[in-house]
């Protein structure tokens, strides 16, 4: 599982960084894809606020700041893949 | 280019459903290679990057933002079959844990970007570097393309799935064209950083790439 060091050192180093643009320049700027774009002009409604399941919604975390919570859901996202590899490594016929 | 709930109508939202599902089904019986444990290792390590990467938005002058896909990435290194399966295993966490892409439009984005995303980088960067034969040069260039194509055909397929819909009978003339040209313009981005990227892993462990 851990066979590419190289690569989970760059991966830490994102997520440590990932708030400045995830949530620094975004707040500054303003985050907005091209998909707003066609939202917008075709009067869309985004209902993910009304039906929502997570508390960890749109990258935040309960009772954290914005940048904190952003780095603390980072790292949930990549635990929540690593069991999942984990689990199939485990569970894979042959292993 | 993740579809929120709200913007698919339940026409769209099952039938892409379906395709993905059929896509995976399929894939899986006719796949070639199978999945060891250093492929699982990697499979688990690329997808872990990308949506660490993913959450990397730059904003661009002429307020648009945009951040990495990867799914060009993902081929490049797992084959067709693996990389969709990773960009799945993306999608499906960005979702279930973050709502970050709809439930309701979870199948589309995984045919626009783990399905649609994969198969076209694939198939060009292996196309470059079969015409050209394998080296630094066909790598990069095939990879470039690869990266540049996958997001364009994934945001015009966004753009016709949000378009194409009973309540909006003309939103496919404004939908394509804007994900069409937009995407056209970052993904030459996605496409420098994939072509990088994979420049550098055949520079180091060659046999990690699809040549």
């Amino acid at each position: 599982m851990f066979g590419f060091k190289r690569a989970w050192i760059v991966i830490a180093v994102l997520l440590l960084v990932s708030p400045l643009f995830g949530v620094v320049l975004a707040d500054m700027v303003g985050y907005h894809e091209p998909l707003d774009i066609v939202a917008e002009r075709l009067g869309l409604n985004d209902t993910s606020e009304k039906v929502n399941w997570t508390p960890f919604f749109d990258y935040t975390v309960p009772g954290l700041d914005p940048v904190t919570g952003y780095i603390v859901s980072g790292v949930i996202g990549v635990a929540v893949i690593l069991a999942i590899g984990y689990t199939a490594r485990r569970l894979w016929p042959g292993h | 280019m993740h579809i929120p709930d709200g913007f698919l109508d339940p026409y769209w939202a099952a039938s892409t459903y379906i395709a993905s599902i059929v896509f995976y089904a399929v894939a899986y019986k006719f796949k070639r290679e199978s999945l060891g444990p250093q492929k699982l290792s990697l499979l688990t390590t690329l997808a872990a990057g990308i949506f660490v990467a993913q959450m990397l938005n730059w904003p661009l002058p002429g307020g648009t933002s945009l951040h990495l896909v990867g799914a060009a990435l993902a081929a490049i290194l797992l084959g067709p079959f693996y990389g969709a399966v990773a960009m799945g295993l993306v999608l499906l966490v960005q979702c279930l844990v973050f709502h970050d892409g709809g439930i309701t439009a979870l199948g589309a984005n995984v045919l626009n970007m783990a399905i649609v995303g994969v198969l076209v980088g694939y198939y060009l960067y292996k196309a470059v570097v079969r015409a050209m034969g394998a080296s630094e040069k066909s790598v990069l260039l095939g990879a470039f393309l690869g990266g540049w194509m996958s997001v364009f055909a994934a945001g015009v397929l966004c753009g016709v799935e949000i378009g194409l819909s009973p309540q909006f009978p003309y939103g496919v003339s404004v939908s394509v064209p804007v994900m069409g040209l937009w995407h056209l313009a970052l993904g030459v981005i996605e496409g420098v950083i994939t072509g990088l990227v994979a420049l550098y892993i055949y520079k180091r462990s060659p046999s990690l790439l699809q040549v």
